[in-house]
């Protein structure tokens, strides 16, 4: 059996301490393969967030261990976790969080700077990543001007520029409609076939079912058991 | 690369360019003091031009104008003997104070016995008896003309010939050995000896020369006159170019770092974005010193540009501020505005320090 592309054992995260303690999450474990979408679904303040940036090494747990491609990411000094950022994991935002005072073109090149990629092959990368995207026409679009799906197609070029093995998306179709929702995130499924990284998606759109391989529930920072999501997400 | 410094620093344009012209602001004041510093210790050069190489002067004395000195008359004959000397001539030097149209005017007089030999090429300095030669900013000050009439010291002269120079702090006349003997009323002393040397003969040789032909006086070269001068000029004005400088330097690095500052906080969460992709603290803080630079290197070199122009015409329009703007301090000024902007992002950069990735998640 292949090790797992992520392996979350045991993760906990606590907030405050005495009476203002706040369990945000709850001895959490799961998998992802490569290949695969997970998708997280809960309600506001059930710490999907929290667990995701846990996994992007932006929060540090108060104890378990996250491995991602076999680096153990939670054993990594602080000074380590912006490499994790650029290297293993893309985010995608709920709210985009482009760079307003650059192209869509530059948006993409930007996450290739940061790790190092340079001038002509940034710009060349991230060009195709837009035309994957379906932006070919709109490299040169000012982030203020593009629509909201244009946008999060943006951002998932952004997040996939440094062919990450991981994708976590926070709550990725929140601001869009319901045919913009639908076009992001077949995007996310093709792409994390074709490109064989695996994604989390968390989220509280039903919706999102239908792009996902596995669906696990949190409630108070806990996962429910497998049958209780079956049994909510419609899926065998 | 991305140029997400300059654009950051663009979606405010109008900002931008108050930042740029308020360094250039900065720059221009900066330079405008330190030239008007340098063109001040420039003005005791006035004695190298004159025909001579060596003064000879009572003990004690600094430079003709600061000191005076009275040296016997019938010392040239003494001079002329000592080998290597080719012309020693009297020089009377005072400061006259006379009145022009209701105005006081204080002129710094100085007369020049030359011989005929140096007559020829000199002769300017040497006006003939009943004339003076004064320089543009006294002619301006006393409303005067080559033709017009100047009384001083109870003796109607006739200007003969106004030449560049004069400043701020004093202003030159030139008159007539024979009139200057009689009006100082110092019929057989003089005030100073120049000398000329012949070529090829040793500054040092000639002056312990003499020194020893005569003993009790002492010898200046006309270089060390000049120096003397600049360090006095240089006493009272350095403490006070200092601080104008400084307020320079503080003035240009605040609206450095105003302008790095805002840009930096407007997009507080956008670096947060770039620090949840990955990006180094190095990498921001580049971000961060390229806008300070940006600021910086455009408002230094627009400075440098308005300070050539500015000097050029103060140097037309008030011929008394002498302004002596050097390369070497231009390069020196823009370097220290690079340092500067760089100074300047340390505080913008520590904001950046505490700005946590985690806010992007936050809708």
């Amino acid at each position: 059996m292949s090790t797992p592309l992520l392996q979350v054992e045991c993760l906990s995260k606590d907030f405050g301490s005495g009476r203002t303690l706040v369990h945000a999450v709850k001895d959490v474990s799961f998998t992802t393969e490569q290949g695969e979408v997970t998708l997280i679904m809960g309600p506001s303040g059930s710490g999907k967030t929290t667990l995701l940036s846990m996994i992007g090494g932006i929060l540090r747990p108060t104890s378990g261990r996250i491995t991602i491609g076999g680096i153990d990411v939670t054993s990594l000094d602080r000074r380590e976790l912006p490499r994790v950022r650029r290297e293993l994991v893309g985010f995608v935002f709920q709210t985009f969080n482009l760079l307003e005072s650059l192209s869509a073109l530059e948006n993409v090149e930007i996450a290739l700077n940061i790790a190092g990629v340079k001038g002509e092959a940034a710009r060349a990368r991230g060009r195709a990543l837009l035309v994957e995207a379906g932006l070919e026409d709109r490299l040169s679009f000012g982030a203020q001007s593009l629509s909201a799906g244009e946008r999060q197609r943006v951002a998932l070029a952004r997040a996939l520029a440094n062919e990450p093995k991981l994708l976590l998306a926070d709550e990725p179709t929140a601001n869009l409609d319901s045919e913009a929702g639908h076009d992001v995130m077949e995007l996310l499924r093709t792409l994390t076939e074709t490109k064989g990284h695996a994604a989390v998606v968390v989220s509280h759109d039903p919706r999102l079912h239908e792009v996902a391989d596995r669906v696990l529930r949190l409630a108070d920072g806990q996962l429910a058991p497998p049958a209780a999501v079956e049994a909510l997400s419609g899926r065998p | 690369m991305v140029p997400l410094a300059r654009r950051n620093l663009s979606a405010e344009k109008a900002r931008f360019a108050l930042s740029i012209a308020g360094v250039a602001f900065a720059v221009l004041l900066i330079l405008i003091v330190v030239s008007l510093y340098r063109g001040w210790s420039n003005v005791g050069r006035f004695y190298e031009q004159l025909p001579g190489e060596v003064w000879v002067a009572q003990p004690g004395t600094s430079d003709p104008f600061h000191s005076t000195s009275f040296l016997p008359l019938a010392d040239d004959a003494r001079l002329a003997r000592i080998h290597g000397i080719a012309a020693a001539a009297p020089v009377y030097a005072r400061h006259i104070a006379f009145t022009r149209g209701g105005k006081e005017l204080d002129v710094f007089a100085m007369a020049l016995d030359l011989p005929a030999s140096l007559r020829a090429t000199a002769g300017r300095y040497a006006p003939a008896r009943g004339r003076i030669d004064i320089d543009r900013v006294l002619a301006d000050q006393a409303g005067v003309e080559v033709g017009d009439r100047l009384e001083v010291l109870g003796r109607s002269l006739v200007v003969s010939g106004i030449h560049s120079g004069g400043n701020s702090i004093f202003q030159t006349a030139y008159l007539n050995a024979d009139d200057a003997r009689a009006m100082f009323g110092i019929d057989d002393y003089t005030n100073f000896f120049l000398l000329s040397l012949s070529p090829g003969t040793n500054l040092r040789t000639a002056a312990a020369a003499v020194t020893r032909a005569l003993p009790g006086t002492e010898t200046h070269t006309s270089a060390q006159f000049a120096t003397s001068f600049a360090n006095r000029v240089n006493a009272g004005f350095l403490a006070v170019v200092g601080v104008l400088v400084g307020i320079g330097f503080a003035v240009g690095g605040a609206v450095i770092a105003l302008t790095t500052y805002t840009a930096t906080v407007e997009r507080a969460r956008e670096f947060g974005v770039l620090k949840a992709i990955g990006a180094s603290g190095a990498f921001l803080y580049q971000v961060v010193i390229r806008q300070s630079l940006i600021v910086g290197t455009p408002g230094a070199a627009l400075g440098i540009a308005v300070s050539v122009a500015a000097t050029k015409l103060i140097r037309d329009a008030v011929p008394e501020f002498i302004t002596d703007l050097r390369p070497v301090d231009a390069a020196g000024v823009f370097a220290a505005a690079v340092l500067m902007a760089i100074l300047a992002s340390y505080v913008p950069a520590r904001r950046i320090e505490r700005i946590d990735p985690a806010e992007v998640f936050r809708a």
